[in-house]
């Protein structure tokens, strides 16, 4: 089936090459050279932060919350206990959690809640996930400057459908995975993954008279827990 | 109802002067624009205030994108060879037709009858929707904004917030009407509320979807999509069928380099720190999001722009509208006087561009060359200077045609030409100007109205009458009384 197609594509491929080879004549240049020059581009802005660790934290967290993201901070101890409050808070009842979930998360949140019902994405078909009304993830960064998570889509941090469909979303943050810096992030993260979605509060749209109205498409309330494991 | 009946096809739309004066006696539409344009403005002055090193990214941005330019055949085989390698199909389109063309094609061997859609305005210049439509595939946007034109029979006028010229009420009218929901009110967060619900099952139900690309990463090969309600991440995560439609220009070298560009696109786009969503993905990844990928890069005239040193700069837009929210031109009458889906600044510059200078050449004139653009363009595209570059050829074109020896404002610059070149005639013109206009001077040494083609002057403004003498001789005078300017 594919291959006429592919095949037909070959003559566009290789005219519009040419034509853009024939109009950078004067500027392209072969590739160690390429190399060169892409290394002296101009990079004189701030990459690392300047703030103390207690400060970059409440940058993050001021950040989150300006956003309509609710946080609250909590000791690697405590956090069982925090999510359990969290989801208790939530007024939602069917949870989702990607398959890396540590179990003492889930464990320790069923059994002080009664009523509450726990799904782990073992491949769980849309409708399901649809079906659920809040989900719990980890992440691999934060970003204090822009208040931005990030997602790598790991086995703790789960396919993108589970993070998008349930109107709420608690996101695990621990404290030694916030940066100051979007440079800082990028520095740590050199080779990416092949999925990556940077979340920066609530789903919000601001097309009608430029009003921002949180909760479009994705999830609608974004909540954080903060874990202390490191002064 | 229509609010507006813009032509975005530079092909059949009236030239800038003739397209703007509906807009112009549109007091609601212009309170719409003004309205919107002054809300992100004040944000986008705020935030960009409190970053340091806002120059330094602008100048990293820019060196970025020229160098992505210049090494665009390297940079762009990269990407396909990494997509590729992902389980991604890079297609290339040399026009508007073949991209269009590509994209039926996928869509038959899906046997798609119905598309979901991400907001892209590459989709829009190749004018994509009205041909899947005539090919019996009905396309569904899912942005916000898109929804609103969408239902209303509406046209784009801004690239960021296409439906800026829309108020809450006609929101309100649109949607009771074409979602039948008869007690809508007109509380922005009821519309939302309205829009999820008529998307959710779409995004359920349609297993194929087109998106545009904001960055394409040659290192990597993959694609980025910045945005802020979801829909993009429902779009990209839920179809079985991927399609993007990108513009060769898209492309960055590293991954690295979105460290600059999302610090910068946010701001200068609607003034927040960061947008809410930006996804990344990279070919196809099993068990998770689509697992069929295309991406259809689209020339589409672009080649032919970068073979133009000077004009070159316009392809490092990164598309965040900054030019077209500070620009005074279009803070007046919105973008479809544009007669394209590139309004503003640098739709001035890039549509006539993209029609090879054939049409849309009153664009390059719908600018006062103040330069506002040029300053708030995270990626320092001097649009002053291409619209200067792009007159001149305007010009050259109209140099062999034979109604410029009747064109008033020609037969004026060659009368202008002889009376600057000899002295004594200048001062005969001067004398005689100045009895001319003196007829139509009033008391306060103002002209209030001119006939024939000078009333174009004086029908929106005043003139200053001509001083009784003039410089030349004054200073003669002056020359005569020595001592008299008090030394």
């Amino acid at each position: 089936m594919k291959a006429p197609l592919q095949s037909r594509q070959q003559i566009p491929r290789q005219r519009i090459l040419e034509r853009i080879r024939a109009a950078t004549l004067d500027c392209a240049q072969d590739p160690a050279m390429r190399e060169e020059a892409y290394a002296a581009l101009p990079r004189a802005y701030t990459r690392h932060g300047q703030l103390s660790a207690e400060a970059r934290l409440k940058l993050m967290i001021e950040r989150l919350r300006e956003y309509d993201a609710e946080v609250v901070e909590t000791t690697p101890e405590a956090l069982p206990d925090a999510i359990a409050a969290q989801l208790a808070a939530s007024d939602k009842h069917s949870f989702l959690a990607p398959p890396g979930t540590p179990s003492e998360w889930m464990v320790t949140a069923a059994w002080k809640i009664s009523g509450l019902e726990w799904t782990i994405d073992h491949g769980l078909a849309t409708a399901e996930i649809e079906q659920s009304e809040g989900v719990v993830t980890a992440a691999s960064c934060g970003i204090a400057d822009s208040g931005t998570i990030v997602l790598h889509h790991s086995a703790s941090e789960g396919r993108r459908v589970l993070s998008l469909l349930p109107d709420w979303h608690l996101i695990i943050l621990r404290a030694s995975q916030v940066v100051e810096t979007l440079p800082e992030y990028f520095a740590r993260f050199q080779q990416p993954s092949g999925l990556v979605t940077w979340i920066s509060g609530p789903s919000a749209t601001a097309d009608i008279e430029m009003t921002r109205i949180k909760g479009v498409h994705g999830p609608r309330f974004l909540n954080v827990i903060l874990v202390r494991d490191k002064s | 109802m229509n609010y507006s009946h813009a032509e975005l096809d530079p092909r059949k739309a009236l030239p800038f002067p003739k397209a703007v004066l509906p807009v112009l006696r549109n007091p609601q539409l212009r309170k719409n624009v003004a309205h919107a344009i002054d809300v992100i403005q004040t944000k986008r002055a705020r935030l960009v205030a409190e970053k340091d090193d806002w120059q330094e990214l602008r100048t990293a941005a820019s060196a970025i994108r020229a160098h992505a330019l210049e090494n665009l055949g390297a940079y762009l085989e990269q990407f396909e060879e990494r997509c590729t390698a992902a389980g991604g199909t890079v297609h290339w389109a040399a026009d508007a037709d073949e991209a269009r063309r590509i994209i039926l094609d996928l869509l038959r061997q899906e046997k798609a009858s119905e598309v979901i859609k991400i907001k892209t305005m590459t989709s829009a210049e190749i004018q994509l929707n009205p041909f899947l439509e005539a090919n019996g595939v009905s396309a569904f946007e899912t942005d916000l904004a898109e929804i609103i034109l969408q239902l209303g029979g509406e046209e784009p006028s801004h690239i960021v917030v296409p439906a800026l010229h829309v108020n809450r009420s006609q929101v309100r009218e649109i949607f009771a009407r074409r979602m039948g929901l008869k007690n809508l009110s007109d509380d922005p967060k009821e519309l939302t509320n309205a829009a999820r619900t008529y998307l959710r099952q779409k995004f359920l139900a349609i297993p194929t979807a087109i998106s545009g690309a904001n960055f394409l990463i040659a290192e990597t090969g993959s694609v980025a999509v910045v945005e802020s309600e979801g829909n993009g991440r429902m779009c990209l995560t839920l179809p079985r069928t991927m399609i993007t439609l990108a513009g060769i220009e898209k492309v960055l070298p590293r991954f690295q380099d979105l460290e600059v560009m999302l610090q910068l696109l946010a701001r200068s786009a609607t003034g927040e720190r960061m947008n809410p969503y930006t996804s990344l993905w990279t070919g196809v990844t099993a068990g998770d999001g689509p697992q069929s990928f295309h991406v259809v890069l689209l020339d589409n005239e672009r080649s032919s722009i970068l073979a133009k040193a000077k004009q070159r700069q316009t392809l490092k837009c990164i598309r965040c509208a900054a030019c077209m929210n500070a620009c005074p031109v279009y803070r007046q009458t919105g973008g479809h006087a544009y007669g394209s889906v590139y309004p503003g600044p640098i739709g001035a510059i890039l549509t006539p561009q993209l029609m090879q200078m054939k049409f849309a050449q009153s664009l390059p004139y719908a600018s006062s060359l103040c330069g506002a653009c040029y300053e708030v363009c995270p990626v320092k595209i001097n649009i002053p200077d291409v619209l200067l570059e792009l007159r001149a050829q305007v010009v050259n074109q109209e140099r062999g045609r034979a109604a410029r020896y009747f064109d008033p404002m020609y037969v004026g610059l060659r009368v202008a030409n002889l009376l600057f070149a000899k002295a004594w005639l200048f001062h005969v013109a001067q004398r005689l100007g100045r009895i001319g206009l003196g007829l139509y001077t009033r008391k306060d040494g103002w002209i209030h109205s001119l006939p024939g083609i000078g009333a174009k002057w004086t029908q929106t403004r005043d003139l200053r009458g001509l001083p009784d003498e003039s410089f030349h001789e004054w200073w003669a005078k002056r020359g005569s009384q020595p001592g008299k300017e008090g030394k």
